[in-house]
């Protein structure tokens, strides 16, 4: 399969300007400014797939969003080369950008005092949508994304759950082959997350689309994305199937416990590290290869209604590997 | 998978209507606004116009009788609305948050965006100012324009120039947002300097000699002075026009010129907000 996305070696450094707190600094950065470089991103290197989901991990100010930024054109690099649909973002101009979609979930194009089918009516032309076709995609977005009775309404009566569905219908009529989703479920509720989801899914399943998004939400992760980028401090630290990361990085199991009568939160700490208990239920960390001896011995020495063996959160996984990032990457 | 067409000459007829279709339904929201706003611009002539009118009580003033300047402003009032632009304040804010972003992601460039939104405001606010125009000049005779239907289009012609200059001249500075968070104090500086060198405060011949040569290496009296002088019939002589026209067409490629430099080198500098 040929890669639709290729990053290589792509770094942007920025110059921000040093300032002292106080008058006194404000007036000696007027007179003698001083620059320091930042690298926002440095030297990332990967191929994405048609047809895949990849999720773009990484905390506040890893570099995520300035790579997405230079994959959709609106950032130049300051090196590396960038290939996306076959074009260089940066130059690839119209042909380039009737390809891709780029939502973000913090700042939306939607027309703010108008029902978001003018908007959609506004992106017919800009994106030079025949309007056979702008009826078909229209009806099919409408259905996949529940929009019935919200496109008549303003948008600013709309809540946020609706206006992030009402943005990706937007965004998505011109059907682009590639999307670029920046924190798309950011401050929905669970069900309009699991909407936004089940949409992105069986958009890929009926384009062939490829994806490639950010988020915090881990759900957003585990739902979609079978493949992970993990970015910290603009350095590409990961890049694989979410499994393996888990296998590579979890050193532990967790043995999610039911328990039965007169167990104590003492009585369970001699098999590991108690991590959660409100009776009758309770976690258990242990080392990875210990997880089944633990639980034999815990089996035979406590009342337990029910054992399973889980991996740790995906959280916990991914903190672990900024964690030791982090700490390696100290002078 | 992409079905779309490429562009041609009717696709960007689409979308421009599709453009100003939007910005005269965003209008339609903030009436009480707009109106307050297009109050302001017909007030500041119009004052200027009392100030003066009272000047000549006692007869002409430098040649200038009550009618000329009541001609002169009401003609300033037309031509500031087809040639006024806002552009910086909104180049600046979608640059310093974010808004910037998804007009880049756009197979357009955001300028066809400010150019639909110019032709949208100066549609509406110049049949309005028309409109008043033709109703004050039933009842005042002293600003009733001769009908000459050949100053009107050289004045049409005008007009269209001084909006282009006014729009580059606008864009270029909010595109300076790029690179600094004062792009809107500078077009604050322009319009003040404007209210003397483009004659939006008294006809340029009043002011002062040291002035008049200022504004005359400056574009500011190809965006009002000019056009309004050619639809009063101040200009007169075949030389006056063509001086006119020739320092109109030279500010204009000039901004062109900046517009181009300025984008180019704006996008490359462009640290888009956010992380």
């Amino acid at each position: 399969m040929a890669a639709t996305i290729v990053a290589e070696r792509l770094t942007k450094t920025y110059q921000v300007k040093v300032r002292e707190a106080g008058l006194r600094g404000a007036l000696a950065a007027l007179v003698r400014p001083r620059y320091r470089e930042v690298r926002a991103v440095d030297n990332v290197t990967f191929t994405i797939d048609r047809g895949e989901i990849v999720a773009f991990l990484g905390p506040n100010g890893a570099g995520k969003t300035t790579t997405l930024k230079m994959l959709t054109g609106l950032l130049y690099p300051t090196a590396g080369r960038a290939a996306v649909a076959g074009h260089e973002p940066w130059t690839g101009g119209a042909p380039f950008k009737q390809r891709i979609a780029l939502v973000l979930g913090n700042k939306q194009q939607l027309l703010w005092d108008l029902p978001p089918e003018e908007t959609f009516q506004l992106n017919r032309a800009i994106y030079a949508i025949p309007v056979a076709d702008y009826r078909d995609r229209r009806d099919e977005l409408v259905t996949l994304l529940g929009l019935g009775d919200l496109l008549d309404k303003p948008v600013r009566q709309l809540s946020l759950g609706e206006r992030m569905k009402c943005e990706l219908a937007a965004s998505l009529l011109h059907r682009p082959e590639i999307l670029f989703l920046d924190e798309p479920t950011l401050g929905l509720d669970v069900n309009a997350q699991e909407a936004i989801r089940g949409f992105l899914r069986a958009y890929r399943d009926r384009h062939d689309a490829t994806i490639l998004l950010t988020s915090h939400y881990m759900a957003d992760v585990t739902a979609l994305a079978s493949r992970v980028l993990i970015i910290n401090q603009g350095r590409l630290l990961y890049d694989g199937a979410l499994d393996a990361l888990v296998a590579r990085s979890a050193r532990t199991k967790r043995l999610e416990l039911v328990l039965g009568d007169g167990v104590t939160e003492d009585a369970l700490a001699r098999f590991g590290d108690v991590r959660y208990f409100r009776f009758p239920n309770a976690t258990v960390e242990v080392p990875r290869e210990e997880a089944a001896a633990a639980s034999a011995r815990l089996l035979a020495s406590v009342p337990v209604a029910d054992l399973s063996i889980q991996d740790p959160p995906i959280e916990d996984v991914i903190r672990r590997a900024f964690e030791v990032d982090t700490a390696g990457g100290e002078p | 998978m992409s079905g779309a067409r490429p562009a041609g000459g009717s696709a960007w007829r689409e979308r421009y209507a599709a453009l100003i279709r939007a910005a005269w339904l965003v209008d339609l929201q903030y009436r009480a606004a707009i109106a307050i706003w297009l109050l302001w611009g017909v007030m500041e002539p119009l004052i200027a116009l009392g100030i003066w009118w009272s000047i000549a009580s006692g007869g002409d003033v430098e040649g200038f009788s009550r009618s000329d300047f009541a001609r002169y402003f009401f003609g300033v009032t037309l031509v500031n609305q087809l040639t006024l632009a806002w552009d910086a304040y909104y180049i600046d804010r979608w640059i310093r948050e974010g808004e910037m972003n998804y007009r880049l992601a756009r197979p357009i460039n955001p300028v066809h965006e400010s150019i639909a939104d110019n032709l949208a405001y100066k549609a509406r606010s110049a049949t309005l100012i028309l409109a008043v125009w033709l109703v004050a000049a039933a009842v005042w005779p002293a600003v009733r324009m001769p009908v000459d239907p050949g100053r009107w289009a050289l004045a049409a012609l005008a007009v269209v120039l001084a909006a282009g200059i006014r729009f580059l001249n606008g864009y270029v500075t909010g595109l300076l947002g790029f690179w600094t968070t004062r792009a809107t104090a500078l077009m604050e500086l322009q319009f003040g300097l404007s209210l003397f060198l483009s004659g939006r405060i008294a006809p340029l011949t009043l002011l002062p000699p040291a002035v008049q040569t200022v504004a005359g290496v400056l574009w500011f009296p190809y965006v009002l002075a000019f056009p309004v002088d050619v639809l009063t019939g101040a200009v007169t002589t075949p030389a006056a026009y063509v001086r006119g026209f020739a320092g109109q067409v030279v500010w204009l490629v000039a901004w062109w010129a900046a517009y181009r430099l300025v984008w180019s080198r704006g996008l490359r500098h462009y640290g888009a907000v956010g992380g």
